[in-house]
């Protein structure tokens, strides 16, 4: 499947066409930042912004809601309940490379049997068309240690990379490919599109500096060695624990599962909603019982997830380096500095493993 | 067979009434209420009295000490007590008053009949009689509400945010104030409101009182790079949350005291 040309005036007819067939989600601005947005009316696509640096909220949102109706109960007769699972059929227009492997992470986590059939459901009947990056457009981001700099292999459909009056397209998928053909807008990549791609890529390539001293291969072991350092709590002395970083992370899925009930009390909704290991609820059980009851386990618990357990479970990347969660955070705890220390804290932690050692022979 | 529907009552104490109103705002959901429960005693509404409530809603701050005996007889009449709203949880803005100096309010407000009128310090309900749950608020969310009678309908405890309002702000995808060089009571704030203020252009100022496990340290460390002082934190603090301020009175101790 050969690139493809889309001349850039023929964006919005592109996106019109699409809108025809599916609900079609892309970045909009949003005040001085820039959001995912479901695109309602024609004239709305002139509000898409291609050239967005990054979105609040990841676009994880569309397959995995923050609010969601899982079933329905009218009474105490479990006969009685339903449970809607179903998609419309939706393009998430204009997603990074970093947000395309966050996706391929869901995908591994949510379809991991017993598979999330919410997730899967919503998943199937979407399609991806992705954006090229040019570089960096915040100190927080670290996509070239993480290696999602490029899109993963498979799992999304278009990606389009802007070369100023035209997009050179590529083509993921099956689907992908019918797509540009149904539109009728796109031409085959030619010769001087692909050098204009190269230039572009060897440009981009120099604005994606590595960030980290290491290998993120050695990350998880680099992590387990620190499990024990004081880095943790002495960088939780300002985590407020409010949730931002889990909540606009695009590889974090954990939800929490509530009953919501009418006022007849019997009848109602079970419904699940967006939760995060930061908030000293989340692992709070019958009987007052807290497992992580100190914010600078909660802490850790999320660079963990984020550097290991999540790579560990799905072998795919559990932090694709986007530094949406550094960014928002109000105290400015940075997970790009976190992974730079656990170096030196992992360093000190052996010496002194290795010192004891000889002090007890 | 007709079984006797439970009955709530709805009282009020130095307040504005806001909350009482937000329960008749629960238009679509009215009818229902209705059918539900018996609504005893709701001077907003009716002009009945009533000897036993199952549940009594309490609206309002303890401010005076002659409001005491009201409160422990609605508490002897009462299966269960729901604190509602900001006055009745925190003491609310009136609490300001408690910092201002009393006698120097009650100057402001009555000028020369100040000495016709009783006043003290401004304190939650809590500080006179127990209360089982708190709808935060000023005002309350509709939804909370309801939350609360259908939950205590049901018999099971009423699921109330323990979170700071930063989730609910940041899943509504809001502008965070503190990139637009705001300061906001958000990451110490109890959520519940679907972060109503700073989605419209406000900022917050924890009306729902503070979460339970508040980082007051992070707090100061980050409202000092922002260029606030201790006074201006403080300030931030007292609007709705003077009832926790450790400086000043009224403090926990002085409340088991009186």
């Amino acid at each position: 499947m050969l690139p493809q040309i889309l001349p850039k005036d023929k964006l919005a007819d592109f996106a019109r066409f699409l809108m025809g067939e599916y609900r079609l989600a892309a970045p909009v601005a949003k005040g001085h930042q820039f959001a995912f947005e479901f695109i309602e009316t024609p004239e709305d696509v002139g509000r898409i912004r291609m050239d967005y640096d990054i979105t609040i909220l990841p676009p994880k949102k569309f397959l995995h809601p923050m609010y969601e109706e899982l079933l329905r109960f009218g009474g105490r007769d479990p006969a009685t309940g339903e449970a809607p699972i179903q998609a419309e059929p939706t393009v998430i227009l204009g997603a990074h490379p970093y947000d395309l492997h966050a996706i391929a992470t869901t995908d591994a986590a949510m379809r991991a049997e017993p598979a999330d059939p919410y997730y899967a459901t919503k998943r199937d009947a979407t399609l991806l068309i992705g954006i090229n990056i040019r570089g960096y457009v915040n100190d927080e981001q670290f996509m070239a240690d993480m290696r999602t700099t490029e899109p993963p292999e498979g799992g999304w459909d278009l990606f389009m990379t802007d070369l100023g009056d035209r997009y050179y397209v590529e083509v993921g998928s099956d689907a992908g490919s019918k797509l540009h053909q149904a539109a009728g807008m796109f031409t085959q990549a030619a010769g001087d599109d692909h050098k204009a791609k190269q230039a572009f890529d060897n440009e981009k390539a120099s604005n994606l500096p590595k960030r980290l001293p290491y290998d993120t291969r050695y990350l998880p072991e680099l992590m387990s060695e620190s499990y024990d350092s004081l880095l943790w709590d002495a960088v939780a002395r300002r985590c407020f624990s409010c949730g931002t970083c889990t909540n606009v992370c695009p590889t974090c899925y954990c939800f929490d599962v509530q009953d919501k009930l009418n006022l007849d009390a019997a009848s109602g909704v079970r419904r699940r909603q967006w939760d995060s290991c930061q908030l000293h609820t989340f692992a709070e059980v019958a009987g007052g019982e807290n497992f992580r009851e100190h914010r600078s386990s909660r802490l850790r618990h999320r660079m963990f997830r984020k550097g290991k357990f999540i790579y560990e479970q799905t072998g795919k990347p559990g932090c694709v380096g986007c530094g949406r969660c550094s960014v928002h955070c109000v105290a400015d705890i940075s997970i790009l500095e976190a992974y730079q220390q656990i170096a030196d804290e992992a360093a000190v932690s052996a010496m002194e493993i290795a010192a004891a050692r000889e002090e007890s022979q | 067979m007709a079984e006797s529907k439970p009955t709530i009552s709805f009282h009020d104490f130095t307040s504005c009434e806001g909350c009482q109103l937000q329960v008749l705002n629960c238009e679509d959901e009215l009818l229902d209420i209705l059918g539900a429960v018996d609504i005893v005693e709701f001077r907003e509404a009716i002009d009945d009295k009533a000897d036993s409530y199952d549940v009594a809603f309490i609206e309002g701050a303890f401010t005076r000490e002659s409001d005491r005996k009201r409160l422990e007889t609605i508490r002897s009449k009462a299966g269960i007590v729901v604190a509602l709203g900001a006055c009745a949880c925190t003491g609310g803005l009136n609490v300001l008053k408690n910092f201002r100096g009393l006698e120097k309010s009650m100057k402001t407000v009555y000028g020369d009949s100040a000495d016709w009128y009783e006043t003290s310090q401004a304190l939650p309900v809590e500080a006179a009689i127990k209360v089982d749950y708190k709808v935060h608020g000023c005002p309350i969310p509709r939804q909370e509400f309801l939350e609360v009678v259908t939950s205590l309908l049901a018999g099971r405890t009423p699921r109330i945010p323990d979170h700071p309002v930063c989730v609910e702000c940041k899943l509504r995808e809001n502008e965070c104030l503190y990139h637009k060089s705001q300061y906001c009571m958000g990451p110490l704030a109890r959520a519940g409101c679907d972060a109503w203020c700073p989605s419209y252009g406000g900022r917050c100022y924890a009306c729902r009182g503070l979460i339970s496990d508040p980082n007051n340290q992070a707090a100061f460390d980050v409202l000092e790079e922002f260029g606030l002082t201790i006074d201006d934190v403080l300030t931030e603090f007292r609007l709705f949350n003077g009832v926790y301020d450790v400086s000043q009175p009224p403090t926990e101790a002085r409340v088991e005291k009186q």
